[in-house]
């Protein structure tokens, strides 16, 4: 871990993740105003003492509106995440310990559904679904989960070929144990690693759903859905766009970094 | 700082003897926990025509020097002092353009491993004349007809044809060859060898030996040779320079290094190279004794087909891991098995693990074993296998205390609560600390990391070891040590082993019969004391001859 705080990029992750984080426990707490509220004498303000990032079209607190949606924005990245990672790495292991034509049948169905593109796939189901916070998280989680079965997969199979599995082969031990014990806890890395970095995807995929009117819905604070309420006003007033614009970028960017110093901490070749 | 050094090639070469000059060189690398000496204060001289061997572990610094010599130093190096001196010219002084001009034209290299040494997409006559093109100014064409004519000294025997090759078309030592050529292309004033052979099976690598020391005969070249291997650099050097942890402790002639040793480390280095003659085996079975295990008619097919390929793709020949093998290991026996890469020797290890699937069958206490599936737990405990690796064969992840305590607990060999005292044990059968239970493997050094393999092949009681390459990763001196921990154990708890290696001087001092695999079938078994017997198998005899006993590392006059 000392090796992860020389590690510039991941201090400057650890840092916006930290901001971040005080903003998803905190925000509501700290926020100067009600962000429902409308001041219809202040609107489309640009910064003022009275509202420190301005005012959107409704005369609403940029701040404070940015406080609240930190929750549901990070919530629908991590969520997303989490549920693609474990359906994942579920398929993948399954996949990668199993072998044969299971694995074979699997692999290829990931590949078509890999084909798609993120974004259009994203698209597809909430179409089928319908409109929603809920549903677009579901469908983020669906597109992600391939690409994580493959990584879990191609994870798991460089370790079951390593010497040390073949010796607990050798001695005899149970398929639980060796999955459990000797395969998983060193197949996890890669896996985790590329967690942190797709829940900077999943913000801005749901940014984009929210952008285009199919994740949450207003008057939600969510970070995207901001951006799309405000982009008509952007030539009047460009904070309302520029402020959770740059909010999501910080997010994104933050997982992002934090990621890829993950990576670098957990390759052998690097540490030490 | 770079001056036209024009009158001092001549000079230097009036003088006609030091081609290469290190004086007081020291090389760091800036590492996160701050600058590891890696060279320290070098001094080193080659004269004309002359071979210096440098002896060292890895990690001894012996390749940082190489690069150094070459100036290709990685970013976080750091020269702290000293001169490197071609012919008299610093080296150290030189443009990087004017460097480029020395590169391969007047010190050139031979690296450790030819398939990847090569590049692989560019033919092997291409390859050479690319030199030739480039440092001596050869058309294209010329270039070509130069390059056989290179390629025939190195006794390729169709070069016409070898130049038209893929690398991935040749064989190892065939690579090693064209390598070898392309070094020798420009009539280099110095040549460095960095482990030519280390990656070669034994009897090519007897070849290419042999080449170096008909082509020094005929160039006349002066050659730095790096090796870790103190009996082969005996063969072959002038001078030997033994390094140890950057330092050079000693720089002797051969033959003086080899019967006067003046540095402790030195004499601990001959002391470990094996020789047939220093018997370290435990005592051996009786005649009478009974087998422990019988192999029948033992066959591992490789690429088994998919139902796709067998459609399209009828005829296509299997290969064979093993065949027909049929082999007994008597009870309290070391039996050694010897044989190249690929000659299918790890391969029975693993079908005696029950990692592969096979034909034939097992005898193993008068029970016998037909596929692997039938094979038992109880198999599994009285059989354990150690690893070539111990890197890869211990789980990174866990620590030694646990390691240790897995087969302990698998096989219910000491009840739960005496599992504590039973690793301490064990840990000190390996003769390693207790301390070491609560470390991970990566805390521990290579031979640590194998004691600990073994500990752990020894904590299920066993009746048959395996070990397959259990030394091969290893530095000669820890070889040693294992190989010796290795036979005392077996001495103490009346295990047999079988110990699969290449290493025919090691094995003859640690076995008590000796099996001779090759291309997976056994073509030859004798006890060790007939290895030079007459009638051995043709290839027992080109692999003892490959491998003659080091020059000067007897302790007793040779039969």
């Amino acid at each position: 871990m000392s090796d992860f705080v020389r590690h510039p990029a991941g201090v400057a992750g650890a840092i916006l993740l930290t901001i971040i984080a005080l903003a998803v426990l905190f925000g509501p707490l700290v926020a100067p105003y009600d962000p429902q509220a409308f001041h219809t004498t202040v609107r489309l303000q640009g910064p003022s003492a009275d509202h420190w990032l301005g005012t959107d079209q409704f005369g609403r607190d940029l701040l404070s509106r940015l406080l609240f949606g930190a929750r549901s924005t990070i919530a629908f990245g991590v969520g997303a995440t989490m549920i693609s990672v474990i359906a994942g790495s579920l398929i993948g292991v399954t996949a990668g310990v199993v072998g044969g034509w299971i694995d074979s049948v699997i692999m290829r169905g990931l590949d078509g559904m890999l084909a798609v593109p993120d974004l259009l796939f994203v698209l597809l189901i909430v179409t089928m679904l319908g409109a929603g916070t809920g549903e677009a998280m579901l469908a983020v989680s669906i597109a992600f989960t391939p690409g994580m079965a493959r990584i879990s997969r191609s994870s798991v199979l460089s370790i079951r070929t390593r010497e040390y599995v073949l010796a607990a082969v050798a001695r005899g031990e149970s398929q639980r144990y060796i999955i459990l014990s000797e395969v998983i806890p060193n197949a996890i890395g890669p896996i985790i690693v590329e967690g942190t970095i797709r829940v900077s995807f999943a913000i801005m995929i749901g940014a984009t759903l929210g952008f285009l009117g199919m994740g949450a819905q207003p008057p939600s604070t969510e970070w995207g859905l901001m951006v799309s309420e405000a982009r008509q006003f952007m030539y009047r007033s460009p904070w309302v766009v520029a402020v959770p614009g740059l909010a999501i970028a910080v997010a994104a960017m933050g997982f992002n970094l934090f990621g890829d110093a993950l990576r670098d901490a957990f390759d052998p070749r690097r540490s030490r | 700082m770079v001056e036209k050094l024009g009158n001092l090639p001549a000079e230097a070469s009036l003088d006609g003897l030091t081609v290469l000059a290190i004086r007081d060189y020291s090389l760091n690398y800036n590492t996160t926990s701050g600058p590891f000496e890696a060279l320290k204060s070098i001094n080193l001289e080659i004269n004309r025509g002359q071979t210096l061997g440098l002896v060292g572990e890895s990690g001894s610094g012996k390749t940082s020097l190489a690069w150094a010599i070459m100036r290709y130093l990685p970013d976080n190096a750091s020269e702290v002092s000293g001169s490197i001196s071609l012919l008299g010219e610093n080296l150290r002084g030189k443009s990087h353009q004017e460097i480029l001009e020395i590169r391969g034209r007047r010190i050139s290299m031979v690296f450790q491993d030819p398939s990847t040494s090569l590049n692989p997409v560019i033919r092997l006559g291409d390859q050479i004349a690319e030199v030739l093109v480039r440092h001596r100014g050869l058309t294209p064409k010329q270039a070509l007809t130069e390059g056989e004519a290179l390629l025939a000294t190195t006794g390729i025997t169709k070069p016409a044809e070898m130049m038209d090759r893929y690398p991935h078309q040749a064989s190892g030592g065939e690579k090693q060859r064209v390598v070898i050529a392309t070094a020798f292309a420009c009539n280099p004033e110095l040549i460095i060898f960095d482990e030519p052979t280390t990656a070669l099976d034994i009897i090519t690598a007897r070849q290419i030996l042999d080449l170096f020391d008909r082509l020094r005969e005929e160039t006349q070249v002066t050659a730095l040779y790096i090796s870790h291997d103190l009996g082969l650099v005996s063969r072959i050097a002038d001078d030997v320079a033994v390094i140890r942890r950057g330092l050079v402790v000693e720089e002797e002639p051969c033959d003086r290094v080899f019967s006067a040793p003046q540095h402790q480390y030195t004499r601990d280095l001959i002391a470990a190279v094996p020789h047939p003659n220093r018997r370290i085996a435990s005592p051996a079975p009786e005649e009478s004794a009974s087998d422990l295990l019988n192999m029948t008619g033992v066959s591992v097919r490789y690429g088994e087909t998919s139902i796709l390929t067998r459609i399209f793709q009828p005829d296509r020949e299997l290969t064979y891991g093993a065949c027909d093998v049929s082999l007994n290991v008597r009870l309290r026996e070391l039996l050694g098995v010897v044989g190249e890469s690929g000659s299918g020797k790890s391969t029975i290890a693993k079908v005696l693990a029950g990692l592969q699937d096979f034909d034939g069958s097992l005898r193993f206490n008068e029970r016998v074993f037909a596929t692997r599936k039938s094979i038992n737990t109880d198999y599994r405990r009285a059989v354990q296998i150690v690893f070539q690796n111990p890197d890869a064969s211990l789980n990174p992840r866990q620590k030694i205390r646990e390691i240790l305590s897995r087969p302990l607990k698998l096989y219910k060999i000491v009840p739960r609560s005496e599992i504590p005292q039973r690793i301490r044990d064990l840990l000190s059968k390996v003769l390693l600390p207790e301390e070491f239970a609560d470390r991970y493997p990566h805390q521990l050094s290579g031979g640590e990391k194998q004691r600990v393999a073994i500990a752990r092949a020894f904590a299920a009681e066993p009746e048959l070891v395996i070990c397959d390459e259990i030394t091969s990763s290893l530095d000669v001196s820890v070889q040693a040590s294992v190989a010796k921990l290795l036979v005392d154990l077996q001495r103490d708890t009346g295990t047999t082993c079988i110990f699969i290696t290449h290493d025919l001087n090691l094995i003859r001092q640690l076995a008590h019969r000796i099996a001779v695999m090759y291309r997976g079938s056994l073509v030859d078994l004798f006890e060790t004391n007939e290895a030079e017997n007459a009638e051995r198998h043709s290839y027992t005899r080109a692999l003892l001859d490959a491998v003659p006993v080091p020059a000067g590392t007897e302790s007793s006059p040779s039969a």
